[in-house]
Parts: C-alpha cells; structure tokens; sequence
C-alpha cells in the first residue's frame, strides 16, 4: 500500500499550486495524482487572463474595488469574506508567479501587463498575450520538477474511503497497468477541475472535464454547493465547442439566422451582437427552439458573419479567431459565416468549503480548491480572469491547509480503504467482462441533450422535472451499461465508463439544485420565476447524496459589506 | 459514398500489430474527430490522448502516413489532400517510448529535460514580494519559446534523434534551455546552455524538420544556432560538444541507418566528404569558413531539401 502524508489529485493550476505548497515542509511525504500528464491540464486552455488589482495601468484601482466588482458579478451569492480574502491577497499571488518565471505581457514601464475586462470597473486583468493559462500551467510544472514534486501520472481518482468521519485515504487506478491501488494519506486535496461535460458536445471544456474529484466527494458526504449556477458563452463553434473569443462581438459581427435575419434586433434592439453574453446566449437559442436555426438536434446553429469587415480588419483585429475557425471548423471567416452556439463554459458549483483560509471541507482531512468546488467566491457568475486567479490562490491555501492537517492527524486504521480497493477491483473485473449491455456512449449523448434542452440556457419548472426523471432512467440504464473493452491494462473504456457516471450523479444534482431555485440569479435564468428574490433565496444551495436519495439543504450567505442591491451594467 | 481507411498501429505492451477500420468521408473534420468516431463507433479499445481538442494542450500528436501532426489542428481534408489518397496510416510518434497503441510516455523525457534545469533561476533584481521588471522587448524574446505545448512533434520528426544514442537533447529541450537562457529574470544562462553543449548539440543536421512541423511555428533551429554561439563564447571550441560536430556522418556509417527524408545526403560522395573531412571541417569551423551557425530558413518540401543540399555541398566543398 502507498502511504503519502499529503496526496493532491489533479495537476492543474490549483494542484500543482497546492503540491508545491504543501511539499514547502519537508518532513512530509506528498505526492500528486493525475489522470492526465500535468501540462495537459485545462487550466492551460485559459486566454485572457488572471485578475489582480495591482494598479499598474490605472493607480486608482485596489483590492477593494475588484471586491465590490466580484461580489456585484456574482450576484450577490458569493461569500464576501471569502471574496476580501481572495482580492487582497492576489497582488501578492501575481508577483510570485512572476518570480516563479511565468512569461507576463509587460507594460511601457516593465511591469505586468494588464487589460480590461468584462465586469471590472478597472482594467486589472493580467495576461500573457492569449495564452495565459498555458504560460502558469508550465511555469508551476517547471516549479515541481525543480522541487522534485512527486507525480503519478495516468493516475486515476476512483473514490475516498472515509470511516466515521475519519478519512483514511484514497483508491486510484493506474491506468496504464489497470491495477487499483488503495492510498494511505493524511490529507488529501481535491483539484480535479470542472465539470462542464455534462453537456457533452455543447462544452467548450476539455474532454477529461468529469468532475471526477466533485463527485468522489459527493460520494463520501461532503454536499454539492450551488449546482445549478453554470455559466454559458454565446459563442461556441458548433460543432464542437472550441471557445470563439469575445472579441468577434466586439469587432462588429453579425449574427444571422436561416432567414438571413440579424435576429439580434429582436432582443436587443439598440445594442444588437453586443449585448451581455447570458442575453445573447438565450437569443441564439430561441432562434433555434423556434426554427430558425440551421441543421437539426444537438447539431444546431446560428452563424456569425464578419465578412463585412474585410479581409484587412479580420487579420489585423481577429487573427487568432480566423485561425482557430479554420482549423475546427474548417470555415474561412474572411469568405464565409462561421456556425456557432452557446457552450457550457463554467461551473460555479462544486465541493462544499467550509473555510476558505485551508479550503477545508467538512471532513477533516479533505481539501479541495479549484474549479472542483465552491469556496464560494463566484456565487452565481464568476467574472471572466477570476478562475485562473481562483485556481493558483486557494491552491496554495489548500496546500497549505493539507500540510497542517497532515501534521495534526495520524494514520488511521486501513479498514474502510482496504474494502474500497476490493470493491473497485471485482467492479473493474465484472465491468470489463461484460459482454452485452447498453452502449455507455449513447447513455452519455442522451444525458448531454437533455441537460442541454432542459437544464440549459433556459429553464422551467415542467422542463427541468422532465430532465430529472430522464437522468434518473438513464442512471438506472447505467447499471447496464456495456464499455465494450475487456483488457486487463490501460482499459480507457473503463476510465470513460467511471467519468460518465460521475457526469451523471452531477447532472442530476445540477437539475435538482436547478429545480428549487425559484428565482433568477446570475446565470440561472428561470422562464417562470424571471426576477432575483433575495427573500428566499439569498442562500446557497448544499446538496447531500444519500444513495439514491438526493436531500437539499440551505445555508447562509456571508454578507460584510455590500449589500445586496439591482445588478445592473 | 466515399469511404476512407484507416490503417492504426496497435500496441498492448507485447504484440505489435496494423488494424485496419473505415469511416464514411465528412467534410471539414480533423484528424482527432477521425480518432474518436473509430474509437466510440467502431473499437472502443483504441487507445489515444486527447484533452482540450484546440491545440494547446499537446496531448494529441501522432504519425499520419509518416509525418507527425497535432490530431486536432491538422484537417483531414487537408491530409487527404496532400498525400493524394483515401488510405491513411496512423501510428505512434517516433522517438518516444509507446505505452500502448498512440498513447506514448514523457516521463523519461522529463528526467531528459531536467537536465537544462528547465526553470527560472532568478536574479537579485526581482524578489518573490516584488516580482520583477522586465521590458517589452524582453518578454518578446521569450514570447514564442514559451508558446511550446510539449506534444512532442518536432521530437518525432528530428532526424538526429532517429540515429542517435538518446544523450541528443530534444528539440523541445534545447527550446527551454533557450527559453531560460535568454530570460533577462535569470541570472544563469551558463546552467542551462551548459548541459546543451554537454550533450551533442553540435549534432544537429539541419534537416529543419522541427521547425517545419512545429505546429506554434517556434523557430527551433535559430535558437539553436544561437546556442552553439553562446557556447562558443564560453571557451567551448575544444570541449566534446563541438568535437562532435558532423558527428551526425559517424551515426549514420555506424548504425547504417537514414530516414528516408535525408536521402539528398545519402550520397556517396557526401558520406565520403564526411568521414575523411571531419577534422577539416571542423578546422573550417574554428576559422568561420563554414556556418554551423546559420541555419537555413524553414522551407517546406522540395525547396527545403534543396537547401539542405545546398549545406551538404557547402560541407564537401569546404
Ligand atoms: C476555453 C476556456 C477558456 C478559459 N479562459 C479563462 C480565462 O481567460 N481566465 C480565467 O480566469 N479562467 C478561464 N477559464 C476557466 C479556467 O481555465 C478553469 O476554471 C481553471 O483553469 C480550472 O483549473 P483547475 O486547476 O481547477 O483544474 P484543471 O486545470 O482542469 O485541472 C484538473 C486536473 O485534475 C486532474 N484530474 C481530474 N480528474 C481526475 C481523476 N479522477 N484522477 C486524477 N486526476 C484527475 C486532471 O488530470 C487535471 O490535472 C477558461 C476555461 C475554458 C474552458
Ligand atoms: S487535444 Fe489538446 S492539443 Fe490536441
């Protein structure tokens, strides 16, 4: 049996944050798990950037103003606390990673590049041209290689193994060798990433964006926290998701229906393409509800159209644009409109944290930080360049946190661990064998559209219960579900088969949580309950998994400073 | 309808073995929706490594009829059209250690990499409370290096990997080296360059298969000729990298082994120019006669083996 102090899973921003953190004692045995080799992770697939009120390009801004800004965007669900805490400790964040030799956009006077954006009342997020994400991701692998951080890559979560509170550690797969191995830890973070493949297709998230670690914790106890609050970006490619920047809005695109119409004039009249992201995203759907899209089912779409601009403007302002719509969807935009939809782009909802200091959960022993859970500090909608921030700050909290939970508890007894490995080990056995069954792709496909069509942009009390009842017959179809492979060493299928069924326990959490939101906030936009109502709902949402059996709970919001009032722009 | 066929490399850690599949043709698809409409259609076994599917996570390269490519950047339409035919042949890339089917391994590579130690070694003008100045022109000169997405194309296609013995250093490597190197935050050039020069960098043929695969575009072989400079400065003409120069000849006459894409210098009259001119050529070099520090611009096809026979014929010549 493996015995790590600290065992961190996930090699994100916020995993390997949190390992470098955590393996700064050096009395202590810590080790990083990754289904994925670390620099493959999403993080790296964030552009635009990372917000910290450093003040570089506009002096008046401060800590307080990019608090005021991310509880207004937030709808007034986040945690203000938690939210003061984050704003004032990222400038420092942003230094260090400069230190750490992340490759920052600079300004005339050398210092770290900032631009605007959306929901900042000043230009504050800093960025690596469009590849911030990608530059952090490197730079923090960079830092454990130089630390000697221990990884064990295409290493697979299965589950925690909690006994009476008491965690003992955790089971994960080898997937190379197929061979499951049950982990003694101390403390263990969870930095497992989002879990924007609910929607399958219609996600502009990487395919590994399970919710594996969300749904291990679900699994032991730990409740979901605010499921429902997804966030949407209007401008998706259709056929596969990959995030067209905002900027095409920005530079004057035209969105064009299959009459030819810019339908955009229905809703928007006076602001057209350019209205906020949520608005436009419920366009482009009534278009196609309606029939007034292209192509059919979860294949729909609307197209963008910036041939107006000309050749020169679209390679001068948009070249990146061009390129990916060239190569993902295989559309020159200087010749012809491009296919787009709205796409799942991120989840605000996850694991419970109970203190944002360690990004403690209620079991002690189990951390998480990331996009994996809520601390809350996005509550209904998280700013764009707030994730990224998110992800490196409360990592290293978290690691930090796991450290002295490591040094305060001992070892516990191996029963509960030891029964988990044999339970995955007969399941992975019984699994592979089986020779007919439903295909567990066609279960996945299913899930997607009705989360897409019911549980998506829009949002209704009939449409929503029909989505619940719908996942439930697909939960219960998985019990048959076939993988089609029976090797005995790097069974991917396996892999897929393990992630499809946390997508669904998510998804039916995310409809719950969804259902018994009676009111509109951030991006939960309900047709029959269009207005916020902080009366009875100014509370986050703690969904507990009981077997089968979902029970909702309520908890309070912290509120400091800032009360809550219209969100308007 | 138009069919197209697949012809895969499977790997399960013992036998070796070509799987033939077919798809209907689509318009418009990449490699890596080919990829995964086999596995989820046809052979839920195939093994392969995909994430973000838009080209920065570098999960995806793999071989198609011989070449390699990001799966989801390169457009089958595209492939089809280039190698003029319906039938395509995917396998693992070359270099690397395949675990199973096209999924190969990086940690060895790693351990490789860290020998140039691939991170920053900060100098005392910044602090870890402060950070640290740095100009504009400064971060554009580690603007593309950084753009590397580790995926491991230009390892695959580098021909003095496929002869040599595993102490060449990567193409990816000697980037980060350079990467470092040249960040005006560091203040240890010399502890990433070293390790190059320790290990072949000298071998380096010129072929410009990197850098013509590359799919960020870095310009891996100018950062290597400037490398080779930077080596040069620090005293090390008599050191065991530069001996190696054109070394490269002596793999090739050993292992008796050449890619098919360095035919052009498979000639005898060059093979014999090498091996009796080594010490010549390498006299040449000390004396600026012959440019190892110039590397000929990224042409693709039939131009670019023309320039390599253009620098073959400047070695015999000599
Ligand atoms: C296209 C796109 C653009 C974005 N742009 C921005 C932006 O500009 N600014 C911004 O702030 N945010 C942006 N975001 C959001 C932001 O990138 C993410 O929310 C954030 O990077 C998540 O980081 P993470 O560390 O939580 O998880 P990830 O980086 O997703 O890492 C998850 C890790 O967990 C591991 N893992 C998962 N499951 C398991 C398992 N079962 N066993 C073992 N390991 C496992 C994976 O291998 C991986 O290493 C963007 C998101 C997308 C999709
Ligand atoms: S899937 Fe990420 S680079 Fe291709």
């Amino acid at each position: 049996m493996f015995k790590y102090d600290v065992v961190v899973v996930g090699a994100g921003g916020a995993g390997m944050m949190a390992a470098l953190y955590a393996s700064k004692d050096p009395s202590l045995k810590v080790a990083v798990l990754s289904k994925i080799f670390p620099t493959r992770s999403h993080t790296g697939a964030a552009q635009g950037g990372i917000n910290a009120a450093m003040g570089y390009r506009d002096n008046s801004d401060s800590a307080e103003k990019h608090f005021r800004d991310t509880v207004k965007g937030s709808d007034f669900l986040a945690d203000q606390d938690a939210v003061e805490f984050f704003t004032t400790h990222m400038p420092e964040l942003i230094s260090e990673l400069d230190y750490m030799g992340v490759p920052f956009s600079r300004d005339k006077n050398g210092k770290v590049a900032q631009r605007p954006f959306g929901g900042a009342s000043s230009p504050r997020t800093c960025y690596s041209a469009d590849k911030t994400g990608h530059v952090i991701l490197h730079a923090l692998y960079e830092q454990c290689l130089k630390n000697n951080v221990r990884f064990h890559n295409d290493w697979y979560l299965l589950s925690l193994a909690v006994d009476n509170g008491h965690f003992e550690g955790l089971v994960a797969m080898d997937i190379r060798t197929a061979k499951v191995h049950a982990i003694q830890a101390k403390a263990v973070v969870i930095a497992t990433g989002g879990y924007g493949r609910v929607y399958w297709s219609r996600t502009t998230n990487a395919i590994n964006m399970t919710g594996d670690g969300t749904a291990a914790c679900f699994d032991i106890g730990i409740p979901l926290k605010d499921p429902e609050f997804v966030q949407f970006h209007p401008t998706g490619l259709a056929s596969t998701g990959v995030l067209l920047s905002e900027a095409c809005r920005g530079e004057g695109g035209y969105l064009i229906n299959k009459d030819g119409e810019r339908f955009m004039a229905r809703y928007a009249p006076d602001k057209m393409e350019l209205g906020p992201r949520d608005l436009v995203s419920r366009s482009i759907e009534t278009e196609i509800k309606e029939g007034r899209g292209f192509g059919d089912g979860m294949g729909s779409y609307v197209l963008m159209d910036l041939r107006h601009l000309g050749e020169e403007k679209i390679m001068e302002r948009l070249p990146q644009v061009r390129e990916l719509a060239m190569d993902f969807e295989g559309v020159d935009l200087v010749k012809e409109p491009v296919p787009i939809r709205p796409s799942c782009h991120y989840m605000m909802g996850g694991i419970h944290i109970v203190d944002h200091k360690t990004c403690a959960t209620p079991i002690e022993g189990i951390h998480a930080a990331g996009e994996c859970c809520a601390v809350s500090i996005h509550g209904a909608n998280r700013l764009g360049g707030n994730s990224v921030a998110d992800v490196v700050l409360f990592g290293k909290y978290a690691g930090q946190g796991a450290q002295q939970s490591a040094k305060k508890r001992s070892f516990t007894s191996t029963a509960k661990l030891e029964l988990e490995k044999i339970k995955w080990t007969e399941k992975f056995d019984l699994i592979r064998k089986k020779k007919t069954g439903i295909n567990m792709f066609e279960i996945r496909d299913k899930m997607a559209e009705t989360m897409w069509y019911n549980v998506g942009i829009f949002r209704t009390e009939d449409e929503m219960k029909q989505a619940y009842y719908t996942i439930e017959d697909l939960l219960e179809q998985f019990k048959d579900a076939f993988i089609g492979d029976s090797s005995e060493s790097y069974n991917m299928a396996f892999i897929n088969y393990v992630e499809i069924s946390n997508l669904l326990k998510l998804a039916k959490a995310v409809t719950l949580g969804a259902i018994n939101r009676k009111e509109s906030r951030g991006s939960h936009s309900r047709g029959d309950y269009p207005t916020r109502d902080d009366e009875n709902f100014l509370k986050h949402t703690l969904i507990y998994n009981e077997g089968e059996y979902y029970r909702l709970e309520y908890s309070p919001v912290t509120i400091t400073k800032y009360q809550p009032e219209e969100r308007k722009y | 309808m138009r069919t197209i066929h697949y012809k895969i490399k499977r790997f399960d850690g013992k036998r070796e073995w070509y799987q033939d599949y077919q798809l209907q043709y689509e318009k418009g698809k990449t490699i890596l929706w080919a990829l995964t409409a086999i596995r989820e259609q046809l052979d839920p076994t195939l093994v392969f490594t995909s994430a973000c599917r838009h080209a920065i996570c570098g999960s995806c390269a793999i071989k198609v009829n011989g070449k390699s490519f990001l799966a989801c950047k390169t457009s089958l339409d595209e492939v089809l059209e280039t190698f003029k035919s319906d039938y395509l042949v995917f396998e693992p890339l070359s270099n690397f250690e395949v675990i199973k089917d096209l999924a190969i391994a990086w940690e060895p590579k790693m351990e490789k990499m860290k020998q140039v130690k691939p991170w920053l070694i900060p100098s005392n003008k910044g602090s870890v409370e402060r950070g640290f100045i740095q100009s504009e022109d400064d971060f554009h000169e580690i603007s593309s290096p950084t753009d590397c997405i580790l995926c491991g194309v230009c390892t695959s296609e580098c021909n003095q990997l496929a002869v040599n013995d595993g102490t060449y250093l990567d193409p990816f490597i000697l980037n980060r080296a350079y990467r470092f190197s040249v960040d005006s935050r560091d203040c240890a050039p010399e502890e990433h360059i070293r390790p190059v020069y320790e290990n072949e960098l000298w071998k380096c043929i010129h072929c410009m298969q990197c850098i013509s695969s590359c799919p960020k575009g870095i310009p891996l072989t100018d950062e290597i000729a400037y490398l080779r400079q930077e080596s040069i400065k620090m005293g090390e003409v008599n050191n065991q990298g530069a001996k190696h120069a054109f070394a490269f000849y002596d793999d090739v006459r050993n292992k008796g082994r050449l890619n098919e894409t360095m035919l052009p210098i498979k000639t005898d009259g060059l093979l014999k120019t090498a091996t009796t001119k080594i010490p010549f050529a390498l006299r040449m070099i000390k004396k600026g006669k012959i440019n190892p520090f110039h590397m000929p611009k990224a042409i693709e096809g039939i131009k670019g083996v023309k320039e390599i026979y253009k620098y073959a014929e400047e070695v015999k010549h000599s």
